[in-house]
């Protein structure tokens, strides 16, 4: 625990304020974190009959959009793809 | 032309007793005609905050039962210029008014006063319903943590959904040597997260808790919390100031210890 002040520089005001973020999010849109993984499994399924990639690395998360001016909820993936399996095939 | 304003907050503890207290001192300090409300039934402590607990006789549920006239209910602070207090009951609970009620309440106090501050329960049913039910604006009291945010966001969302347009934030508690090392969000943090203007921040002063005991305002007062509220109720009326500088409110001495620790 001294240790842990020690070394201790001080964000915690930045881990409440990303946190705050998540929640407002969530509380708004009524997306619960459930909710996420079962999109996160149907996006998969579709995924993989045109790529080739790794389900484990597949990143999934409510985020708000901030290109427009009107600031809506956005649902952000990111999904390394090894290879496109459908162009090969065709 | 008067102005009923509720001060709420969702989450308890943050501050909206203290808070209103101190406004509407402020106000009437200012030389307006203020009438504050406690509407929390049930849980009363305007009252002892203002340190008028020992002239209660009527409260608000008697005057909307029919019990008394409005005139015996209100108390006078006899220290401020044109300042009363309608206490709330304390053997009863919320659903002994209703919205209807509490809307025709304060409609009937807008010709003797200028300013009809309500203090709302923490909450969002029927005492936060009765509380709204009259208001023209809204206050929403806030810290800077994250507990207090997500219910002040949830309340600005009821607020905008019960056709209150003017909401304004007050963020309460604020640690300026917190917010500087990082493990405090600042005021523009949290205005940013729940966009809405910012009325005025309040540093967190040991004062406050004196103040309380003594059941004494401490809005006319030099600490910085007494400044920052007397700040506060100078932009309520509308007056174009800035926000109060925390930062330059600090003490000399406390200043050149924080350069020596951060040497």
């Amino acid at each position: 625990m001294r240790q842990f002040f020690l070394f201790y520089k001080g964000n915690s005001g930045e881990i409440a304020r990303n946190r705050l973020k998540l929640a407002l999010i969530s509380d708004e849109t009524q997306v619960t974190p459930g909710l996420i993984e079962m999109i996160r499994g149907d996006l998969i399924d579709v995924i993989s009959r045109y790529a080739d990639f790794d389900p484990g690395q597949v990143e999934l998360r409510m985020s708000r959009d901030t290109c427009s001016d009107d600031v809506l909820p956005a649902l952000c993936a990111r999904i390394p793809i090894r290879q496109f399996t459908r162009l090969r095939n065709e | 032309m008067s102005e009923v304003i509720v001060i709420t907050s969702g989450k308890g503890g943050v501050g909206k007793t203290t808070t209103t207290a101190n406004i509407g001192t402020g106000l009437a300090l200012l030389g307006y005609r203020v009438c504050l409300i406690d509407t929390d039934i049930g849980l009363r402590n305007l009252d002892v905050v203002m340190g008028l607990e020992n002239r209660i006789i009527y409260n608000l549920v008697d005057v909307v039962e029919g019990n008394c006239r409005m005139k015996q209910a209100l108390i006078k602070d006899k220290r401020y210029p044109n300042l009363y207090l309608l206490p709330s009951a304390q053997t009863r609970d919320k659903t002994s008014v209703s919205p209807g009620q509490m809307q025709k309440l304060t409609e009937n106090l807008r010709d003797d006063f200028d300013y009809i501050l309500l203090d709302c329960p923490a909450g969002i049913e029927r005492g936060f319903q009765n509380a709204i039910a009259g208001a023209d604006r809204a206050v929403v009291v806030t810290t800077p943590e994250v507990s207090a945010i997500r219910d002040a966001d949830r309340i600005i969302g009821l607020l905008e959904g019960a056709q209150i347009t003017q909401i304004d934030l007050i963020v309460n508690r604020i640690r300026m040597d917190m917010v500087r090392r990082g493990d405090m969000m600042s005021v523009d943090d949290v205005a940013d997260i729940l966009a809405i203007p910012v009325i005025g921040a309040v540093p967190d002063d040991e004062t406050i808790v004196i103040s309380t005991n003594q059941g004494e305002p401490l809005v006319d007062t030099a600490c910085t919390a007494g400044q920052a509220f007397y700040t506060i109720c100078r932009r309520i009326t509308g007056e174009e100031i800035p926000l109060m500088d925390l930062e330059r409110q600090q003490g000399i001495l406390i200043r050149i210890s924080q350069f020596l620790k951060r040497a």
